[in-house]
């Protein structure tokens, strides 16, 4: 055998086992150890309680409301309304249920306003009210039922809490998640409180949950699928196309300009720059990475008493049975920013994600009925509390024009944190395509040249050689401890860069 | 070092690195539903045990690439839940690597996948679109033909019209046929109605201990095990309610065994079958096996301690928009609240959750009960005079494989609906200048079962209310008899009008009508 063909052989060898994701430079990551590792100090920083459901009943969560006194309701996917008392006592154990409503269809999105619970049906949105005080909805008024709906199963209906104006903002899955074969599916629309019903978005595939940031711009996640290279959190920006043109068909009714019709096979950031409706994902959420189906849209505005983490948005994970967290920036009129892992452990697939802004409890329910799910029960209504004690964490990233600037939770130990080969960071994206899902393309790995720590030790300015416009760019911090000794809870984030801030 | 050592270290890295990304991708992608050890997660299909990933690589490799969509049975389970195509996620490389781990870590070493396979099948479904059925593979990759414990089968055929099993023994058979596969099916006769049949065969049993065996036929036959009968289905019918389950103590070893079936008319089915002393799952002899009991959980909605169930969900027969009723004397309706029309009344049995509340809860359920009435379809319940109205809404309409919609004008929409303390409802319509409210409450009408209905319209205008649609009807005793079954009596108010296949009341401002309904 000649030299020259084992050391092509060689490289083919090396090749191939260069392919998997690219390890850090120093210190070793495997994700999936590193997820389960993070779930193990879970409860140095969160108490995870699972709350009793009405015995025999199968109370598959989709919806979770809060209600005056301190009460809770649930809405299951069989369709049943239920108002429990307790959720917030030290006693779990104790809680005491009343049945609501019964098989109302799929509510997907409820909560509490001026007497009455009002839930978004897959049907429907519908006010319902206890008129007589027995604790069960004698009224039952449909606000609004413009959309379509075929009979498919996987037209789901999501909504929103009330924006600043009193309305509700809904989004329409496709049908079977592939076609529109009613009005509406695969558009976001707004309710107002007189029931008018309000296009506002085009583009949507198969979202699994919707809410608003602190500033009241209203967020969904999309997941995996045609169009949809990976799952990500989207914004709803009034007017916008989402990506998937599947829903055009419904421009006709809408009051709209022409829909964009993009190109298969492109990038997303090609396409939007040609078709400006075109909102690209605020955050992608990589799919097997970070997740496979993100639910619920959560916004902690609790003022720390969930932790660190003000105006940042907790998005469910239905297969992981986890919450990610994500810290959101506005550049160039986009929303981008980062996901972290956060929480998990859960004990089905999550769908709903409800802050109690007051008191600080994260309340989350869910199924794994039709999608199989980490947690493995067939249903859970959990509540994660804060127990005082900050992780040490990146609590957000923000863009820079030449690099990155690292937000943590305590002061880091200067030195380590220095020290830029304790920073190692790849990017990449997604093929924009009508196929199912894409595989993560055009990686490239640029350089960390320098990193300067604040003189309070709470931020870290990268200055990185090679950040790509459109890209995902996956940070993994490893040895960098804060000034008391403390190791990342979650060293890993994916940032997805829209835009480049100007200098 | 040597070059053959050097090539036999290069040969192994490789293998470790496709081993490696096969474990990788399925531990990324696969294992959200089939589970890390390969047994399915929480009622999703396992690879485990399945014949599915064992046999020829290009019905995995569609699997993968397009994805699969309906019902599959896997392990004797049947599963109705969609598989994303990974096609356009994952490489050749990747889905050789991730179906050479998933054939060698769950399916008994059925042989590794290659790239090259992978890129071929790619190649030759490159304009599929759509998810692949469980038919549509398997008529292209079957699985091998298992081999029974029926030994040395001979079938017998015989032409002629009986009603109850003859003596074979006194008549001659058409064909006599040798059947290696261990399968029995009437379809082997090659004909549909007035004929018998006579399978005898060695049942091979494994080991000493107890057999119970599963025989059901449409029309009629009976099973001879070790020359008794020990089961016989009598008369004309279908299988299903007549199904025998009976248990033999066998010896291991061949033991004779005899099937006589006759069909009289309509459809030809023998179901056999059996369990063996170390068996889980039924063991089936004859091609049809689908009339076993699915285990379909039923999950009965009915009213309770006398109030009335309600049921909101896709109900066949209704439009999508349907909400159902079960009242506690035994009446239903299922309301639409696209039409604004009561579309179906049944008696009996209300609904079963248990096909919307299993799996992912896929197409519509049928009344469970008895004597459905179709009242109406997917049509406006409620006219007013003077044209469409004034009530913006959303059609659909298919125009060849094309959904087209449209902005259309309709009489009135749906408001919601009231519930009474015993959960009776109040249906709301409102449309330009009238509102109408349809109250169901259960009482007995002429003797009989039934449900008072109230009509009421407020407003400036009359407003019509659909009864009936397309149905024939004829007047009885002061009532109507629709669709041969369902009375309905004017109680009080206006009467109903037959015009034009359409039944309907008018009500003027104001006015109340007042309806009663009982099956006869």
């Amino acid at each position: 055998m000649k030299h020259l063909t084992v050391i092509a052989l060689l490289a083919c060898v090396a090749g191939l086992q260069a392919a998997p994701a690219k390890t850090p430079k120093k210190g070793k990551l495997v994700p999936a150890d590193a997820v389960k590792a993070a779930e193990a100090r879970q409860s140095e920083f969160y108490e995870r309680g699972e709350i009793p459901t009405p015995a025999g009943e199968v109370c598959e969560v989709g919806s979770i409301a809060l209600l005056p006194g301190k009460k809770v309701a649930i809405g299951t996917r069989r369709g049943d309304v239920w108002v429990v008392e307790g959720a917030y006592d030290a006693d779990l154990s104790k809680v005491k249920w009343t049945k609501f409503a019964s098989n109302i269809h799929e509510p997907l999105g409820m909560f509490w306003k001026e007497g009455s619970l009002f839930a978004m049906q897959r049907p429907e949105f519908t006010r319902m009210t206890d008129r007589d005080g027995d604790g069960r909805a004698d009224r039952f008024e449909t606000v609004c039922s413009k959309w379509g709906v075929s009979g498919d199963y996987h037209e789901y209906a999501f909504g929103s809490d009330p924006d600043k104006d009193g309305n509700v903002w809904a989004v329409f899955c496709l049908t079977g998640s592939f076609h529109a074969h009613a009005p509406w599916r695969g558009w976001g629309a707004k309710i107002t409180p007189d029931g008018k019903f309000i296009p506002v978005a085009s583009g949507i595939r198969s979202p699994g949950g919707i809410g608003a940031n602190g500033e009241g711009d209203m967020f969904y996640t999309d997941n995996q699928g045609v169009w949809n290279g990976s799952s990500s959190l989207k914004w709803l920006r009034p007017g916008s196309f989402q990506g998937n043109p599947t829903g055009n068909k419904s421009y006709a009714l809408a009051d709209f300009p022409a829909p964009p019709e993009p190109q298969s096979g492109s990038r997303i950031l090609t396409e939007r720059l040609n078709h400006p409706a075109f909102v690209p994902p605020a955050v992608f959420l990589p799919h097997g990475k970070v997740g496979n189906s993100p639910s619920g849209v959560g916004c902690d505005l609790a003022r720390g008493k969930f932790g660190p983490w003000q105006g940042q948005i907790l998005v469910g994970e239905q297969t992981a049975s986890q919450v990610q967290r994500v810290a959101l920036e506005k550049v160039n009129g986009l929303y981008q920013g980062a996901v972290f892992h956060f929480l998990g452990g859960f004990e089905a697939g999550l769908v709903p994600v409800r802050m109690d802004q007051e008191d600080g409890t994260l309340f989350v329910g869910g199924t794994n009925r039709g999608w199989g799910s980490r947690g493995s029960k067939p249903f859970t209504f959990e509540r994660v509390r804060f127990k005082g004690r900050t992780p040490f964490e990146m609590r957000a990233i923000a863009a820079k024009h030449d690099g990155f600037e690292i937000e943590f939770t305590h002061p880091v130990d200067a030195a380590a944190a220095a020290d830029v080969e304790n920073y190692a960071l790849d990017t990449f994206t997604y093929i924009y395509q009508s196929s199912y899902g894409s595989p993560e393309v055009d990686q490239t790995e640029p350089t960390v040249k320098s990193a300067v720590v604040s003189a309070d030790g709470l931020r870290v300015r990268l200055v990185v050689d090679g950040l790509v416009r459109g890209h995902v760019h996956h940070l993994v911090v490893t040895d960098v401890k804060s000034k008391s000794g403390d190791a990342l809870w979650h060293p890993e984030a994916w940032y997805t860069l829209n835009e480049i801030p100007a200098k | 070092m040597r070059p053959s050592s050097l090539l036999a270290l290069l040969a192994s890295a490789a293998l470790l690195s496709a081993a490696e990304d096969g474990a990788q991708v399925y531990n990324t992608l696969c294992v959200a539903c089939h589970g890390p050890d390969g047994k399915g997660l929480n009622g999703l299909p396992p690879l485990v045990g399945s014949e599915w990933p064992k046999g020829p690589a290009e019905r995995s490799i569609k699997i993968v690439l397009n994805g699969m969509t309906g019902p599959v049975e896997v392990a004797g389970m049947t599963y109705n839940i969609d598989m994303p195509p990974q096609g356009a996620v994952l490489s050749d490389e990747k889905i050789a690597a991730a179906l050479t781990y998933v054939r060698d870590k769950f399916a008994g070493g059925a042989g590794a996948v290659t790239p090259a396979q992978v890129a071929a099948v790619r190649a030759q479904t490159a304009k599929r679109a759509t998810p692949w059925t469980a038919a549509e593979l398997l008529k292209a990759h079957p699985f091998p033909p298992a081999k029974t414990a029926l030994k040395n089968l001979v079938g017998m055929m015989y032409k002629g019209e009986w009603k109850t099993l003859p003596d074979f023994s006194a008549l001659k058979p058409a064909l006599m046929e040798d059947f290696n596969a261990g399968v029995i099916d009437p379809a082997q006769s090659g004909l549909k109605d007035h004929f018998a049949m006579v399978w005898t065969a060695q049942f091979e049993a494994k080991e000493d201990g107890k057999y119970n065996f599963v025989f059901d036929c449409d029309d009629f036959g009976a099973l001879y095990v070790g020359g008794e009968r020990i089961a016989e289905i009598k008369g004309i019918g279908p299988v299903g309610g007549r199904r025998k389950e009976v248990p033999v103590i066998l010896k291991k070893g061949l033991t004779p065994i005899r099937i006589e079936y006759v069909e009289f008319a309509g459809h030809e089915v023998v179901v056999l079958g059996y369990k063996g002393p170390k068996d889980k799952e039924i063991k089936w002899l004859s091609k049809t096996k689908a009339n076993a009991p699915k285990p379909r959980v039923s999950i009965p909605i009915e009213a309770k301690d006398g109030v009335t169930a309600v049921y909101r969900n896709f109900i066949a027969g209704v439009s999508p928009r349907g909400l159902g009723f079960g009242f506690p004397n035994g009446m239903n309706i299922a309301y639409s609240a696209d039409s604004l029309a009561a579309e179906l009344i049944w008696s009996g049995k209300f609904m079963d959750g248990g096909h919307h509340w299993t799996d992912r809860g896929s197409g519509t359920e049928p009344p469970a009960g008895t004597s459905v009435v179709k009242l109406s379809a997917d049509a406006q319940g409620v006219l007013l005079e003077g044209g469409a109205g004034s009530v913006q809404r959303f059609a659909r309409e298919k125009q060849g494989n094309e959904w087209t919609f449209s902005a259309v004008k309709v009489a009135a929409e749906f408001k919601g609906y009231d519930l009474d303390a015993a959960g009776n409802p109040t249906f709301r319509a409102a449309g330009e200048g009238v509102s109408l409210t349809d109250a169901w409450i259960p009482e007995a009408i002429g003797g009989k079962p039934g449900l008072k209905r109230t009509l009421k319209s407020e407003g400036d205008r009359p407003v019509t209310v659909v009864l009936a649609r397309d149905l024939a009807s004829e007047g009885a005793d002061g009532a109507t008899v629709l669709g041969g079954s369902l009375s309905l009596r004017p109680l009080s108010g206006p009467q109903p009008k037959a015009a034009d296949k359409l039944l309907t009341v008018t009500l003027k401002p104001g006015e109340t009508a007042v309806l009663g309904y009982s099956f006869r």
